[in-house]
C-alpha cells in the first residue's frame, strides 16, 4: 500500500512530536548536578543546569548518520540546557569500542546495541537502570513486546528502536512456477515437510549441474548460528532456556532439527557448499536467479531487489551481472514437529550506561530524555521507514503517517503476521546462565554446526557433543531431558 | 649479544655507557609508559576477576582454568601449525624474490618491489572480502575455476575443515611477503661489495657466493624477520576471524581469537590476561630457540 | 662486482638469465596483485551493497560514482586524509630518529643492563595487544585525559620495539673498525651516530620510514578508540563508516581502500631512491 503523503497529516504529526518533546522536557524538572558541560553554548533560556549526553551510534539505516547534526540540533532546541554529543561508529567496530570503554569504566551515556548484549553489560555492572527515571508516558509509548527486550531482571536499560523479524525471502516468479501458494504460506505458515517439498520443486537442473537451488541460507562463519536459531525457535525451543531456566538444546527436538538441516542439503535442495555461503553470496544468488528462496530475510531486502530491478530496466550495465528481475516475497520460517511457529526477532535499541561514579538523578533524567528523543517520534519514524521495519511507538507511527514508503502490501501484512508470534523476551534468565550459554554456543555449537553443514559430522555426533558440553556447564539437572 | 666481544668493547669504549643510556632514553620512556605499564596492569589483572567497578583477587584461578581448557591447547596447536606452515615459507619466498630482483634494471626492480608490496598497503578488511570471493565454494569461484582446468572437482575451501587451514595459509603465502622482501633487499644492498670482489678473484660461483657471503651476512635480518614473523603469526586472528570465524569445528581457531573472545565477548578479562601471558611465555621460548640458532653475530 | 656474474651488456647469457627471472617474478607478481586488481576493478562499480556486487573479472561498466560517493559521503573525507598524514608523518619521523638511536646503542655501545633491557623490550612485544589495550586506554583517556587529540593518536607509537629491533639488527653488521677509527679521530658518540651510523644506515632507515608510515596509516583500532568526533578521525576510521548493517557498500569501500593506499604509493616511489642505492661501507672506510 502506497502511503501517500498528506499535508494535513504531516502538519499534525510535526505538531504532535513537538508537543511530545515539550511535554517530556517539562515532565522532569531538572536542575543542578550536571557532569561535564558541553562546549556549545545554549541558545534560548536554560530550564536547568547544563549537561552533555554522549551517544555512540552506528549507521542504523543508510541515511541515519547523515542526520546526526540535525538530531543534535533538534534535541538542543527542545532542551536548551542539554547537549547531545553523537559519536558515529560502524556496526562491527562499535561493539569493540564500547567494550573497551566499558572495561575502562568510562562508556558513553547511550549506545545503540542489540538487546541480546544487555545481559553481558549488566553482569559487568555498567548499565544504568532507568526504571525510576523513565516516565510512564514514555514507557506507554512503546509496544510491550519490544519493551520487554530492554529489561533484565527487574531493571529497564533503555528504549527499543525496532523489532525486526528474521524471515525468509522468496522470488515471486519462481514460487509461482513451483506451484507454491505463497500468499497462503504468508498467512498460515508451513510445516517442515511442506517446506521440504516446496524447495525440492524449486530446484532446476541442467544435466547433472544445479542451476537453481530451492533454498540458500547464509551460513558462512558465525552466521551459521542465525540459521540454527531461527529453525529451533519453530521446534518448541523459543529460547536456549526453558521457562524454568533449563538449557533447552539438549531436547530430542533439537536433534530432529539437526537431521533436517542435513536432509535439505542431501536432498539437493540446498547447495552442498552451504557452509561457506556468506551473506553477500547468497544475495547474489537470489538476484541472479540461482535460488528460489533465501535467508535470513530482512525487510530491507525488498528495497534492494526493487533497486536492482530498476537498474535492469535502465539497462546501463549497472545492474548486478547476470541478474534477473525479482520480486521479493517475505516468507515465514517452517515449523517443526507440530510445534507452533515462533518468529525470531532482533530488538535493537538505545541502551543506557553508567560510568564509575554513581550517576546523579538529574543526569539520569537527562540521559533518559536523550534516549527517548532518539527512540521515538520523528527520529524513530524516519529510521524505521528507511529500514522498512515496523514502528513500535505510538509517536513514531504518528510521525510516519506523512512519510511515503513503497512496499508490497502482501509483505507488510506478512511481517505483521510474523511479529504477532514473535519470540517473547526473557529478562528472567539469570545473567550467569546467559553468559554460559553464549560461551557454549561459540565454543561448541557453532563449530560443530559448521562441521555438520560441511558434511563432516553426523547430526547425532553434534547433538551428543553439545549435550555433553551442556551437562558440563549446567549440570545434569540444568538441562532438558526428554 | 656476544659475550666474548663485550670485554673488548668495554676496553675500547670505556666512557660510552652514558651515551648508551642517552640514546635509549626516549625509547625507554615511551616503552615504560605505553608498553610496560599496560603489560604490568595485564599481569595484575590476570590474578583478578576483573570488573570495571571493582575487581577481586582470585589467586591463580585464571591460570588453572587456562591450563585445564582443552580448547586453549587446541588453539595453541592450531596456531603452531599455522606458524610453521606460513612463516618459513613466506621467508623463503621473500628471500628468493629479493635475490632474483637484484640483477634487474632499476626501473624493473622498483616496479616489482612496488607490486609485491601492494598487498601490505591495502586494507586487510577490503582484501579479505576479495579473498572470500576467490575461495567461493561454487563453480563460479576463481579458485574452483582454476583447479577445474586441471580436472579437479569443486572444493568447499573455507567451509571444510580439511581445506580451511590450507586456504588461510595460502592466503598468507601470497599476501604477507611485501615487508620481508623490502627488508631483505635493503640488507642485500647493504652487503659490502668488496666481499664479492674478493670472491670473484677466487673464482667463486653464484651458489658459493650465496652460501658463503649472502646467507651469513643476512643472518641478523633473517633472525629479525623470523622472530617478528613468529610473534605476528602467534597473535594473528583477523584473517581467521573474517574468513572462517574459527571454523569449521574449531579447525582454524587461533589462540589470538580465543583471547579476543574472552576479553571482549565474554568479558572475562582476567582469563584473557592469563592466557596472553601463557601465550607470551610460549612465544618467548620459541624466540629464545631462534636466537640460539641464528643469534651469533657475523664476524668480519 | 656483485652477487651475479657480470655479463657484457646485451650478451645472450644475460638476456636469457634476466628473461627467466622476469618470467618467474611476473608469475608470482600476478598471483600477488590479483586481489588488488580486483579491489580496484570493483571500486569502479556502482555504489551498491555487497550482495549486489558483480562477481566478475572484468568491469561491465566503469563508473567513478564510488569515488564521488566517498568524497560526498562526508564533508570530512579530506580532513581524514589530512589527519592520517599528520599522525603517520609524526610517528614515522620520531621512529626513524629514536629507533635508530636506540638501535645503535643496543648494537654498538656497551652499557650495563643492555641485554636485559633489550630482552625486556622483546618480551613485551610478545604479549597480545588485546589485553594491553584496555590499560593503555585507561592511561591515555582516563589518566592523561587526551581523548580526541593528535597526542593520543601519536604518542603511543612514538617509537616501537619492532623498529628498535630492526635498526639493531642492521647496525650490528656495520664493521666496528669504522667506529673505532672515528673514536681515534676524537669523534664523540653523538658525532659517530650522526656522521657515520646514519649515512651508513640510510637504506634501513628508508625501509623503516616506509614501513612505519604504512603501519600507522593503516592502523584502525587505536584511532577509532580514542577519537570521538568525525573531524579527528583518521582515514581508516572514516572508511569503516561505509560498512552498514549486514551488508557493505562494496564499491565505495574498495574505492576508499584504493584512495587510502595511494599516498603509500607516492611515498614508496619517492623513497625508493634510498632503497636501491647500495651502501658502500668501503667508501666510508677508505
Amino acid at each position: 500500500m502506497k502511503t501517500k503523503s498528506r499535508v494535513l497529516a504531516s502538519v499534525l504529526a510535526l505538531g504532535l512530536s513537538v508537543t511530545t518533546l515539550a511535554a517530556c522536557s517539562s515532565n522532569n524538572g531538572d536542575n543542578g548536578g550536571a557532569s561535564n558541560a558541553g562546549g556549545n553554548a545554549n541558545a534560548g533560556g536554560a530550564s536547568g543546569a547544563k549537561d552533555t549526553i554522549t551517544a555512540l551510534l552506528p549507521p542504523v539505516s543508510p541515511t541515519y548518520q547523515d542526520n546526526f547534526e540535525q538530531m543534535a540540533k533538534d534535541f538542543n532546541a527542545a532542551n536548551p540546557n542539554l547537549t547531545l554529543k553523537i559519536e558515529p561508529a560502524s556496526w562491527e567496530d562499535m561493539t569493540q569500542k564500547l567494550d573497551t570503554q566499558v572495561n575502562a569504566g568510562s562508556p558513553p551515556d547511550i549506545a545503540f546495541i542489540g538487546s541480546d548484549g544487555i545481559s553481558k553489560y549488566v553482569q559487568q555492572g555498567m548499565l544504568m537502570d532507568i526504571k525510576d527515571a523513565a516516565t510512564s508516558d514514555m514507557i506507554a509509548d512503546y509496544d510491550p513486546a519490544p519493551m520487554e527486550y530492554m529489561k533484565n531482571g527487574d531493571g529497564i536499560y533503555g528504549f527499543p528502536a525496532y523489532m525486526e523479524a528474521h524471515a525468509l525471502g522468496g522470488n515471486k516468479e519462481f514460487l509461482e512456477k513451483a506451484g507454491i501458494d505463497y500468499k497462503s504460506v504468508q498467512k498460515n505458515g508451513w510445516t517442515y515437510d511442506e517446506f521440504r517439498e516446496a524447495i525440492k520443486k524449486g530446484v532446476v537442473k541442467e544435466g547433472d549441474k544445479t542451476s537453481r537451488y530451492g533454498f540458500v541460507f547464509a551460513t558462512a562463519g558465525v552466521a551459521s548460528k542465525d540459521y540454527l536459531n531461527i529453525l529451533v525457535k519453530n521446534a518448541g525451543m523459543p529460547n536456549a532456556f526453558t521457562t524454568d531456566n533449563k538449557y533447552a538444546y539438549t531436547s530430542k527436538n533439537f536433534l530432529e532439527v539437526l537431521k533436517d538441516i542435513r536432509q535439505l542439503i542431501d536432498d539437493g535442495s540446498m547447495p552442498k557448499e552451504l557452509s561457506s555461503v556468506d551473506a553477500g553470496k547468497r544475495w547474489n544468488m537470489f538476484l541472479t536467479g540461482q535460488t528460489m528462496i533465501t535467508g535470513k530475510g530482512l525487510a530491507t531486502f525488498e528495497n534492494s531487489a526493487n533497486k536492482n530491478n530498476e537498474k535492469i530496466d535502465a539497462n546501463d550495465g549497472s545492474a548486478v551481472k547476470g541478474s534477473i528481475k525479482a520480486d521479493y516475497i517475505v516468507l515465514p520460517v517452517p515449523s517443526f514437529l507440530g510445534q507452533p511457529a515462533v518468529t525470531t526477532v532482533a530488538v535493537d535499541g538505545y541502551v543506557t550506561f553508567r560510568g564509575k561514579k554513581e550517576p546523579t538523578a538529574e543526569h539520569k533524567a537527562n540521559v533518559v530524555k536523550a534516549a527517548y528523543f532518539l527512540a521515538s517520534g520523528k527520529v524513530a519514524a524516519t529510521t524505521n521507514n528507511d529500514l522498512f521495519v515496523a514502528h513500535i511507538t505510538k509517536t513514531g507511527r504518528t510521525a510516519a503517517e506523512s512519510m511515503t514508503v513503497n512496499r508490497n502490501p502482501d509483505n507488510v501484512a506478512a511481517v505483521s503476521t510474523l511479529l504477532s508470534h514473535a519470540a517473547p523476551a526473557r529478562p528472567d534468565i539469570p545473567v550467569e546462565l546467559g553468559a554460559k550459554a553464549i560461551k557454549l554456543e561459540d565454543e561448541v555449537m557453532i563449530p560443530k554446526l559448521q562441521a555438520l553443514l560441511a558434511g563432516e559430522l553426523k547430526p547425532e555426533d553434534m547433538y551428543d557433543a553439545l549435550k555433553k558440553a551442556a551437562i558440563d556447564a549446567f549440570g545434569e539437572d540444568g538441562v532438558v531431558k526428554d | 649479544m656476544n659475550p666474548s666481544k663485550k670485554s673488548f668493547i668495554k676496553r675500547k669504549f670505556g666512557g660510552d655507557a652514558g651515551w648508551g643510556y642517552i640514546f635509549i632514553a626516549v625509547a625507554l620512556v615511551v616503552f615504560a609508559l605505553f608498553t610496560a605499564y599496560p603489560v604490568a596492569s595485564a599481569f595484575i589483572i590476570s590474578f583478578q576477576d576483573y570488573k570495571p567497578l571493582g575487581s577481586t583477587f582470585i589467586g591463580l584461578d585464571n591460570y588453572t582454568e587456562t591450563f585445564k581448557d582443552a580448547l586453549f591447547w587446541r588453539s595453541i596447536r592450531t596456531t603452531i601449525v599455522y606458524t610453521i606452515l606460513t612463516v618459513p615459507v613466506a621467508l623463503l619466498l621473500s628471500f628468493a624474490v629479493a635475490i632474483l630482483i637484484l640483477p634487474l634494471k632499476k626501473w624493473m626492480q622498483t616496479t616489482f618491489k612496488a607490486v609485491y608490496y601492494l598487498p601490505a598497503v591495502a586494507s586487510g578488511v577490503a582484501l579479505s572480502v576479495v579473498w572470500l570471493w576467490i575461495f567461493d565454494p561454487m563453480e563460479s569461484g576463481i579458485f574452483n575455476k582454476l583447479i577445474g582446468l586441471f580436472g579437479i572437482g569443486n572444493q568447499n575451501w573455507l567451509g571444510s575443515s580439511s581445506t580451511a587451514m590450507f586456504s588461510l595459509v595460502f592466503m598468507a603465502w601470497l599476501s604477507s611477503h611485501g615487508t620481508s622482501i623490502i627488508i631483505y633487499l635493503a640488507a642485500l644492498l647493504g652487503i659490502d661489495t668488496s666481499y664479492y670482489e674478493a670472491a670473484d678473484l677466487d673464482g667463486a660461483s653464484f651458489l658459493q657466493k650465496l652460501r658463503y657471503i649472502v646467507i651469513p651476512c643476512l643472518k641478523p635480518t633473517t633472525l629479525f624477520l623470523l622472530v617478528t614473523g613468529v610473534i605476528g603469526s602467534f597473535q594473528v586472528f583477523q584473517n581467521a576471524y573474517l574468513m572462517t570465524g574459527g571454523g569449521p569445528d574449531n579447525a582454524t581457531t587461533m589462540v589470538g581469537l580465543l583471547i579476543f573472545n574472552n576479553a571482549f565477548k565474554y568479558f572475562e578479562f582476567g582469563k584473557a590476561a592469563a592466557q596472553s601471558l601463557v601465550l607470551a611465555a610460549f612465544i618467548a621460548i620459541v624466540a629464545l630457540l631462534q636466537f640460539k640458532f641464528f643469534g651469533k653475530e657475523v664476524e668480519y | 662486482m656483485s652477487l651475479y656474474k657480470n655479463y657484457p651488456d646485451r650478451s645472450k647469457g644475460k638476456l636469457f638469465r634476466n628473461g627467466t627471472i622476469v618470467v618467474l617474478l611476473l608469475l608470482f607478481a600476478l598471483a600477488t596483485i590479483f586481489p588488488i586488481y580486483f579491489m580496484i576493478i570493483s571500486s569502479l562499480g556502482d555504489p551498491v551493497e555487497a550482495g549486489a556486487m558483480n562477481y566478475s573479472l572484468f568491469p561491465s561498466k566503469i563508473s567513478f560514482a564510488s569515488y564521488k560517493f566517498f568524497f560526498d559521503y562526508s564533508e570530512y573525507s579530506l580532513r581524514w586524509l589530512f589527519n592520517s598524514l599528520i599522525v603517520a608523518g609524526s610517528v614515522m619521523l620520531s621512529n626513524v630518529v629514536f629507533a635508530s638511536m636506540a638501535g645503535y646503542a643496543f648494537s654498538k655501545i656497551d652499557f650495563k643492563g643492555r641485554s636485559f633491557l633489550f630482552t625486556l623490550l622483546l618480551v613485551a612485544m610478545m604479549i597480545p595487544y588485546q589485553v594491553t589495550q584496555v590499560p593503555l586506554y585507561i592511561l591515555i583517556v582516563n589518566v592523561f585525559d587526551l581523548q580526541n587529540t593528535y597526542s593520543a593518536l601519536i604518542v603511543p607509537g612514538l617509537v616501537t620495539v619492532y623498529n628498535i629491533f630492526l635498526a639493531k639488527q642492521f647496525m650490528s653488521s656495520i664493521p666496528k673498525e669504522i667506529i673505532e677509527s672515528a673514536k681515534m679521530e676524537g669523534c664523540s658518540q653523538f658525532q659517530i651516530y650522526v656522521r657515520i651510523i646514519l649515512p651508513l644506515s640510510k637504506t634501513v632507515l628508508a625501509v623503516m620510514a616506509i614501513l612505519t608510515f604504512m603501519d600507522s596509516w593503516n592502523t584502525f583500532f587505536w584511532p577509532f578508540l580514542v577519537t570521538n568526533t568525525m573531524d579527528m578521525q583518521t582515514i581508516q576510521v572514516g572508511l569503516k563508516n561505509f560498512r552498514f548493517a549486514n551488508t557493505t557498500y562494496f564499491a565505495p569501500m574498495m574505492a576508499g581502500a584504493t584512495i587510502s593506499a595511494l599516498p603509500m604509493f607516492v611515498l614508496f616511489f619517492s623513497l625508493q631512491r634510498y632503497f636501491l642505492e647500495g651502501v658502500t661501507v668501503g667508501a666510508v672506510k677508505g
